[in-house]
């Protein structure tokens, strides 16, 4: 590598691009498995609920805590692929494990090798995203990671629902570790040659190489990213307890059918998702993030609000796909504006991981927040206060959060202008 | 410091004696008795699927309630959802649950209760106050 690089501006290959797609949605079928149905699994194995307990408390911990080692391995390594593959071994090696050795020790390793590879997959495939496209185009990139990723997470669940069902709660572990080949081969497809490194950790390909990383300290005291990250604590915060809390409700309500309508509030809302994520990737040039992520903030206090007053289940079904909604925002805006934030300082995966530690913190408040509010006053209030914490949290974007859609260098113009996309000319059009 | 030692010394003495007083009864005795179970009468029942009367699916049994006497008096039932998602931990009667013998034809536990009867019932927590539903579809309090 020379000194001071010429600014090349990303050219990925259709192949290396299709790839990631396919990466993309295999990662979100082996995540899958791991989740609730751990405990499901478990409880078949004989385990006591106690022991069960405290593996996912381990694991819990772990994920927490990892996120941002995590992400500096990512921004301290060259290639993000091979972090990557190790990474999905892992899983599915955890996977195997739980499969085929279900006792304590073998199992406690499993959920914690699970979880410390899961805070490095996240954010290399956020990292190769970025070294693939660059910034100018990463906005739509993100788009289609997380149509893919979602595509993979509602098939899978269906999937692994009825293997569970029919087959056994182990067989859904081997079909787990079984989706290591085709991901470990997608991932060798990406050509490593079009990732670069620099790009990759949040710099500019215009930069010299060897550019002295951004201090920790000042990055972190950004006030933008301060905020950013107290509003994807509130926003995880109101959020994560909401599809437990509303499954709980329908199992009271429903006999027969309250599995197939869980199934459905799983699956409904991927496919949201699916289908209009890559509309927010592409309308985040054009319109800027400010709006959008005001937009995505704005649902969630609807849906807890409708959870409260809604009684029907089949309507509950129906309310439940806004979580697609905000899903569909949220999963694009947030590597993205980390991305905004830390153009030029070479610590984007770090910074994933700082925000993704928030994430974590909103995540584990949640469910006691709303189990306590549930038991002491029942779920109408436990909604209510979950939509309460939307509130603030909308409040915080829309009176704190500044606009982070940087102003297009040249070079990323000529790079969008090079691809030929007509979503690259509007984007030109409205931010010079 | 002498005081100290003499802490030490006396704890590592009730130690010796407390290790003895263990070891004494069993090599005195010689080895307890077994019992050996047929396995056909008996089974182990945690993580093991319920099934109602009409055949229904009523989850699967996560723990066992005993009161001082050891007797058993509820067993909890994990019920309903999917992937482990809006799936309610629910205290069932004992005595409204029936072990099938293995030998059975078709052995298995089974709740004398409709998934209609479980779904209604206050979700058993930690530190909660434990209510257990009746084979008659009543809540009891357990004290």
């Amino acid at each position: 590598m020379t000194e001071t690089r010429p600014a090349s501006p990303p050219h990925p290959s259709q192949r290396s691009l299709g790839r990631l797609d396919w990466f993309v949605f295999l990662v979100a079928d082996v995540q899958t498995g791991f989740g609730p149905f751990v405990a499901v699994y478990l409880t078949t194995q004989h385990w006591t609920q106690i022991d069960i307990g405290l593996v996912l408390t381990v694991a819990g911990l772990v994920s927490l805590f990892g996120q941002i080692p995590g992400g500096a391995l990512i921004d301290a390594v060259r290639s993000e692929r091979v972090v990557a593959a190790i990474g999905v071994s892992m899983i599915a090696a955890a996977a195997l494990i739980y499969a085929t050795f279900p006792i304590f020790p073998a199992v406690l390793l499993a959920a914690t090798m699970q979880a410390a590879a899961s805070c490095v997959v996240g954010p290399a495939i956020a990292a190769i995203s970025l070294g693939l496209v660059g910034h100018a185009a990463i906005g739509e990139r993100f788009g289609r990671n997380a149509r893919f990723a979602s595509i993979g997470a509602g098939l899978s669940a269906g999937v692994m629902g009825a293997v569970g069902y029919f087959l056994s709660a182990q067989a859904v572990f081997f079909v787990t570790a079984a989706l290591l080949i085709p991901a470990l081969f997608v991932l060798h497809g990406i050509d490593p040659k079009e990732i670069d490194p620099e790009r990759a950790h949040g710099n500019l390909s215009e930069e010299p190489a060897g550019k002295p990383r951004a201090d920790l300290r000042s990055l972190l005291r950004q006030r933008p990213l301060l905020v950013f990250g107290c509003c994807i604590l509130l926003f995880h915060f109101a959020n994560a307890a909401m599809l437990p809390l509303m499954g709980s409700v329908l199992t009271t309500r429903l006999s027969q059918l309250a599995p197939v309508l869980i199934a459905a509030c799983i699956v409904g809302p991927q496919l949201v998702v699916a289908l209009f994520s890559p509309w927010v990737g592409r309308q985040t040039q054009r319109w800027g993030r400010r709006p959008l992520l005001i937009a995505g903030f704005a649902v969630l206090p609807i849906r807890g609000f409708l959870f409260a007053v809604v009684t029907d289940p089949y309507l509950l079904v129906v309310v439940q796909l806004l979580d697609g909604l905000t899903a569909g925002i949220f999963n694009v805006m947030v590597p993205l504006t980390v991305a905004d934030l830390t153009r030029g300082t070479g610590r984007f995966n770090l910074t994933q991981g700082v925000v993704g530690t928030m994430m974590g913190v909103g995540a584990a408040l949640s469910p006691t927040f709303a189990g306590y509010l549930s038991d002491t006053f029942g779920s109408p209030i436990a909604f209510a206060g979950l939509a309460a914490i939307a509130v603030v949290g909308l409040a915080t974007v829309g009176l704190l959060m500044p606009e982070t859609r940087p102003a297009q260098s040249p070079a990323d113009a000529e790079a969008s202008g090079r691809r030929k996309r007509p979503s690259a000319a509007g984007c030109r059009s409205s931010s010079s | 410091m002498c005081k100290r030692l003499a802490i030490v010394l006396l704890t590592m003495a009730f130690a010796i004696v407390a290790a003895a007083a263990q070891t004494t009864p069993t090599e005195g005795v010689g080895t307890p008795s077994v019992t050996v179970l047929d396995k056909q009468e008996v089974q182990g029942i945690l993580g093991r699927d319920v099934r109602s009367t009409a055949d229904e699916n009523m989850g699967r049994i996560v723990d066992v309630l005993v009161d001082g006497a050891g007797t058993a008096r509820a067993a909890i039932i994990d019920f309903g959802g999917f992937l482990g998602v809006g799936s309610r931990k629910i205290a069932v009667d004992w005595k409204a649950l029936h072990f099938v013998p293995a030998a059975e034809k078709r052995y298995g536990i089974v709740l004398e209760l409709t998934r209609d009867q479980v779904k209604p019932a206050p979700e058993y927590k930690e530190g909660k106050p434990i209510v257990v539903l009746g084979a008659s579809g009543n809540l009891e309090t357990l004290p």
